[in-house]
């Protein structure tokens, strides 16, 4: 269960996020959606521990966020930036961040990880990737710990229709067969109401709410 | 530390040419500019012919003092080569040592003891002539001593009849008059061919090795700024090493392998130059690495980009170059600004001692980089 509580974060005197409050129990797929600059990656990354909240409080399993070092275990990040190594192979990649990551997996083990989201290219350099096939690595690499809260920040944007559905497939049954807590943000509403169980609305415009609430989604109020 | 042996291994499988390359640069270009300014001094030495018509001691010793002068080039030669040599005005002038040279030298005669030839192009004829007689008259001039010594030591002895004071001085003032002639003639050229000799050794082989280690030592860790891309950050925070310790260890890793080299420039240096390996040498190396690295290293944590990374390293190299010497002479440079000396890291290591200076400015930096927090807002995350 991840709670969160009252929310609040503060740039200098501009407000992002404004007593945001939700809970996400396992196995549900949450989606942010909200306009460019509404907040959506400042929630995510605090919800990943790289930043800290200006007010409110948040907890995973009952732990609370001050013991970062013990929570990262527990968390899987995949930052909207594509952080791979261009000048690696799929396979150095994985192999790279397995060596420096918690946990050992054999490269069985990893190569699988790859090829349960359709990424087979193994042996290729990374260079020579689609941009999907990039982004199914960024998100391979961020689970090579077996993370339980899954935050991925646009995690299927510019991609083409098959990737990103293949990405989704793969999201929604790390939920429901393995219970993962997972809260992505997306810009494609088709994407977040075919795969999301409930979305979270971030920022004043009514757009959004007034969109899902048509499309007949839970919205959680924050 | 396993983990980052490995993914060190990852990386360098990328770019291990450039690695090798820059490994081995300093070694290269030392040895490099060492023989091609031998060579320019080979090239700009008077080629001159020796014939050697016997094998005497007195003749070969004569040959010897020739060819230690760093003036002349010899080449022993047969009198029919070195004369059509001469010919082709390959050599300068030709000189033949003559049968009979050292029982001539031994009766204390001075005729006919060496033939020489010239080419209407020789231009050295006469400098060498003169050096290569003054050799000849030093060993005239010690044989007649001896002689003049053995004859004096036979009269005093055997003969009834006293050496008169007045005899026996004006005897050694004789010889000594003859012995300060060509003691004269003597030190004049050879004088004259060390100054020469001194200026083609402009580099100092360490000196050079040092500056060329410094650029060397940039250009391999400019990894740093490599690794520290932006997008990849934030990865770091959810792995057992943070960013910080896994430049560090891997700094080390480089460390390791720089010392290795070293090392193997250390032996390479032995037999090629004839370096003497001294502990004191061995330290000095050490901690002129350990500095070096850590210089980089602060470098590379204070660039981002990698052009401003590499230019700087240019400059400092070029400046560090100028202050050591090695391109200019800097004497009056040093005594205008005689603090240069002390800021300059190259400084230590080639008067053979241990750093401290750089070593702990350098270390509390980087224990400050180290410790200090970073801030929490990771943009573009
Ligand atoms: N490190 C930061 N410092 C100051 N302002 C920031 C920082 N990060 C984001 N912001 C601002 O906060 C707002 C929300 O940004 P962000 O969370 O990236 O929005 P979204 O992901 O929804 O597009 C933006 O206006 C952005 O300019
Ligand atoms: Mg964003």
């Amino acid at each position: 269960m991840l709670k969160v509580h009252n929310l609040s974060k503060n740039y200098g005197s501009r407000s992002v996020l404004n007593d945001v409050s939700f809970n996400v129990k396992e196995g549900e797929v949450i989606g942010l959606v909200g306009e460019n600059g509404a907040g959506k990656s400042t929630l995510l990354q605090i919800l990943a521990t790289l930043q800290r909240p200006t007010s409110g409080s948040i907890t995973l399993y009952d732990k609370s966020y001050e013991n970062k070092k013990k929570l990262r275990k527990e968390i899987g990040f995949v930052p909207q930036d594509i952080a791979i190594w261009d000048e690696f192979t799929v396979e150095e990649n994985m192999v790279f961040f397995e060596k420096l990551a918690w946990g050992n997996k054999t490269k069985d083990q990893l190569k699988k990880l790859c090829l349960d989201m359709k990424l087979d290219r193994w042996k290729e350099p990374v260079t020579s990737l689609s941009g999907g096939m990039k982004r199914k690595l960024n998100i391979a690499i961020s689970l090579i710990h077996d993370p339980n809260l899954l935050l991925l920040d646009e995690p299927t944007v510019g991609i083409d229709l098959k990737s990103r559905k293949e990405i989704g497939n793969y999201l929604q049954r790390l939920a429901s067969d393995k219970g993962k807590i997972i809260l992505y943000t997306s810009h494609d509403m088709d994407e977040i109401i075919t795969l999301c169980d409930r979305i979270v609305c971030i920022g004043e415009d009514p757009f959004y709410q007034d969109l899902l609430q048509k499309a007949g989604k839970s919205i959680i109020p924050v | 530390m396993k983990a980052i042996v490995q993914t060190r291994l990852i990386h360098l499988k990328k770019h291990w040419v450039s690695l090798i390359f820059w490994l081995a640069f300093p070694v290269i270009a030392t040895v490099a500019i060492m023989g091609l300014t031998n060579s320019l001094q080979q090239d700009s030495k008077v080629p001159v012919g020796i014939v050697l018509e016997e094998t005497t001691p007195l003749a070969t010793t004569l040959v010897d003092s020739i060819k230690r002068t760093p003036i002349i080039q010899v080449y022993q030669l047969s009198e029919e080569e070195a004369l059509y040599q001469l010919q082709q005005h390959k050599l300068d002038s030709v000189f033949i040592i003559q049968d009979g040279y050292e029982e001539q030298i031994m009766k204390g005669s001075r005729n006919r003891l060496i033939k020489s030839y010239r080419s209407d192009l020789s231009f050295a004829y006469t400098p060498i002539a003169e050096m290569i007689i003054s050799y000849v008259q030093q060993d005239t001039g010690r044989t007649k001593a001896a002689y003049t010594i053995q004859e004096l030591n036979k009269q005093y002895s055997n003969s009834t009849q006293n050496w008169t004071w007045g005899e026996i001085i004006e005897k050694s003032k004789d010889i000594e008059k003859e012995e300060n002639l060509l003691y004269t003639t003597f030190r004049f050229f050879n004088a004259d061919t060390e100054a020469d000799a001194n200026q083609f050794v402009l580099f100092n082989p360490w000196g050079l090795w040092a500056v060329f280690a410094f650029l060397s030592t940039c250009m391999i860790m400019d990894w740093i700024i490599k690794e520290r891309r932006k997008s990849l950050t934030p990865r770091f925070s959810f792995m057992h090493i943070s960013l910080k310790s896994y430049l560090l260890k891997n700094a080390g890793l480089y460390l390791l392998l720089f010392i290795i080299v070293d090392i193997m420039t250390l032996i390479l240096f032995k037999f090629n130059m004839r370096e003497v390996i001294t502990q004191d040498l061995i330290g000095s190396i050490l901690s002129f690495r350990l500095i070096l690295l850590m210089g980089a290293f602060l470098l590379a944590i204070l660039s981002t980009r990698l052009p401003t990374y590499y230019g700087i390293s240019f400059i400092l190299t070029l400046i560090i170059a100028i202050i050591s010497g090695a391109i200019l002479p800097n004497e009056g440079l040093m005594t205008q600004y005689p603090w240069l000396e002390i800021a300059n890291p190259l400084a230590p290591f080639l008067s053979r001692e241990i750093g401290y200076g750089w070593f702990i400015v350098f270390g509390s930096l980087i224990g400050i980089w180290f410790v200090r927090k970073e801030k929490r807002n990771v943009k573009g995350a």
